[in-house]
């Protein structure tokens, strides 16, 4: 279980990113947080596995102070936390399986792996975690030479090379052909349904609708609604992201 | 105000002029003298244009005769030859300022001809060069000088060398000497280059704003080697050189010493700015996978900043050529020394022959080098 106390983040610009916001998730969720951009959902993911400090609150999870840890201890947590970008987040000149790879770095030997060496069981669960997202035959194409699909695909094997038991995704699909949401949403569906908590930011409500099992909005920092997906109509829509807010369809696509 | 504007525009138009009129005083500047001075330049040109880079070996015949100043002196020669390779004097003696006509038979054909005195004592003169015709024949005007008057009953005598090349072209000397002294000054490059890089790559790092900037410590450091690569970068390399030479006495080590601070610098800045510009993302996400700060360097930073590192390594090999021939003329050895040498012995050929070598290294590293960055992305 993952308890977000009072959170609160205050940019040194003056920016308050996020408000007082406190909620739980339990293990075993598929939360998914909304609102409009700039409204302080990357920042509150970012929160969680402290690439960005919070100013204020505390954030629990089952007894661990994940906002108290110091860097030895946070790094030990951070590796059960994989983590998807909007923009990949991929070295975009070694190749696949390094990426891949590159996942597994809080776990293996500092030594060796410094020096690029690893071990032929890693590899293995390498090409593994590859072929789960169906693109095993790609290892050795250097990630630029992938179509964005294909880049999320390979940074989600690599947060599974953490063995992760929380996966944060920072609006996966956002910067994907919408056509190609549903494969890589169904990819972490998939992941929720054995056991790996997923907390996700996505726009569309459609999708909302078909992969959440709560929802959390945030409006300018500050969390306007919690519950379960199908208690987001329009009205609660426009509300959440403004009356100018016009809906688009990504599910009929 | 109108009036105001007119005198600000008119004071800064005297001033920009005035700046103007001091600068040509103190560059003494005389642009006809360009042209008055032409025939200096040109003969200057043409030593260049036409460098030192092939001999032939040459073989050397002399013949002579004994021609006593003044007449009585000593016995005149008894019997000139009628044929083979003889020397022919208008008189057989001649007394001091006389002014008599040397004529040579039956020489190598087209061959330089050296004509010089021997002295009583075994020292010799050199007077002229000339040429054979295509007969092997030469004739030239010469003087007796008092100089040349015999001593305790021997006399002087005249000789011509006849300078005939055979076998094929090769090398000069001069070639040889500016190849390996080439060499020395590509190779001080290299090896200040690849000093220089051991050193500011990992240097560039802590001088990059978006590895160390962080924290009070963090920010010290990034400040203190940001300022030290500046500091050392405004040193120019012919300075430091010069001191390094003074330090350790002229020759390729302190050139090459001074070429690596100065490199070590240069790149040290080009390097830790490679590393801000990278992209962000790969870094925050292995931050997010726990992996250890190192590791964050070697498998988010280190693969995206290669290309550019290799890029900026090969250019600084080509420029460091460049500066170590100019190093070479305050004593840093190479091939700058070398022309150094040659000019200051007006030996223009053989300046000629390094400028060449110059110029066409310089242009191979330059195109050498942007082939390779081409091919690096």
């Amino acid at each position: 279980m993952l308890r977000i106390q009072n959170l609160s983040k205050t940019y040194p610009s003056g920016t308050q990113a996020l408000k007082n916001v406190s909620f739980d998730v339990k293990d075993g969720e598929f939360m998914v947080v909304i609102g409009l951009s700039g409204s302080g959902k990357s920042t509150l993911l970012r929160c969680i596995n402290r690439l960005i400090e919070p100013t204020e609150g505390k954030i629990f999870w089952d007894d661990l102070d994940i906002t108290a840890a110091p860097p030895a201890d946070l790094r030990r947590i951070r590796r059960k936390i994989g983590m998807v970008f909007q923009q990949f987040n991929l070295v975009k000149r070694s190749t696949v399986l390094t990426n891949v790879l590159s996942g597994r770095l809080g776990y293996v030997n500092p030594w060796t792996s410094l020096l690029g060496i690893w071990s032929q069981e890693d590899r293995q669960h390498a090409i593994q975690a590859l072929e789960r997202v169906g693109i095993a035959d790609k290892a050795g194409s250097r990630a630029d030479a992938l179509s964005g699909g294909q880049q999320q695909r390979v940074g989600i094997a690599r947060a599974l090379m953490q063995d992760p038991k929380l996966i944060l995704a920072d609006e996966p699909v956002a910067s994907l052909d919408p056509v190609l949401s549903h494969s890589i949403l169904q990819y972490l569906e998939q992941l929720n349904k054995e056991g790996i908590t997923v907390i996700c930011s996505l726009h569309f409500l459609d999708l909302v609708h078909r992969y959440a099992t709560r929802v959390v909005a945030l409006k300018d920092g500050v969390k306007v609604f919690e519950g379960a997906a199908r208690e987001i109509d329009r009205a609660k829509f426009k509300e959440i992201y403004g009356e100018e807010a016009q809906e688009v369809r990504a599910a009929s696509l | 105000m109108p009036i105001a504007r007119i005198a600000r525009n008119t004071l800064l138009t005297a001033l920009v002029i005035a700046a103007f009129v001091v600068s040509y005083r103190v560059t003494e500047a005389d642009f006809p003298r360009l042209f008055r001075d032409l025939a200096k330049g040109k003969d200057l040109l043409t030593a260049f244009l036409t460098p030192d880079v092939f001999t032939r070996d040459v073989e050397t015949r002399t013949v002579s005769i004994v021609f006593p100043i003044p007449c009585g002196s000593a016995p005149t020669e008894s019997l000139l030859p009628s044929e083979g390779p003889r020397l022919v004097p208008s008189v057989l003696c001649a007394a001091p300022l006389e002014t008599f006509t040397l004529q040579g038979f039956d020489l190598q054909p087209n061959s330089e001809v050296v004509i010089r005195w021997r002295l009583p004592d075994g020292r010799t003169m050199t007077a002229i060069r000339t040429e054979t015709d295509a007969n092997g024949y030469f004739t030239y005007e010469v003087q007796a000088r008092p100089i040349q008057s015999t001593v305790d009953g021997v006399a002087s005598r005249l000789e011509v060398d006849t300078l005939t090349p055979v076998g094929g072209l090769k090398p000069s000397q001069a070639l040889k000497d500016v190849m390996d002294n080439m060499f020395v000054t590509i190779f001080m490059a290299l090896l200040s280059t690849t000093l220089a890089t051991v050193i500011a790559a990992p240097l560039s790092f802590l001088a990059a704003s978006n590895i160390t900037r962080k924290g009070c410590l963090g920010t010290a450091v990034y400040y203190l080697f940001r300022s030290f690569f500046n500091l050392m970068r405004s040193y120019d390399p012919l300075v430091m050189a010069t001191v390094f030479g003074f330090w350790l006495s002229f020759g390729p080590f302190p050139g090459f010493l001074a070429l690596t601070v100065v490199t070590i610098a240069s790149l040290g800045k080009l390097f830790s700015e490679a590393v801000e510009n990278i992209d962000a993302g790969p870094v925050e996400a292995l931050n997010a996978t726990g992996a250890p700060p190192l590791h964050v360097v070697r498998y988010g930073v280190v693969p995206q900043i290669v290309p550019d590192f290799i890029s900026y390594i090969i250019y600084h090999w080509d420029i460091n050529v460049r500066i170590s021939t100019i190093i070479g003329f305050v004593g840093g050895g190479g091939i700058g020394y070398y022309l150094n040498l040659s000019i200051n012995d007006f030996k223009w050929n053989q300046a000629g022959t390094a400028i060449w070598a110059i110029v066409i290294v310089v242009w191979a590293m330059d195109f050498l080098s942007s082939e390779i960055r081409k091919r690096l992305t």
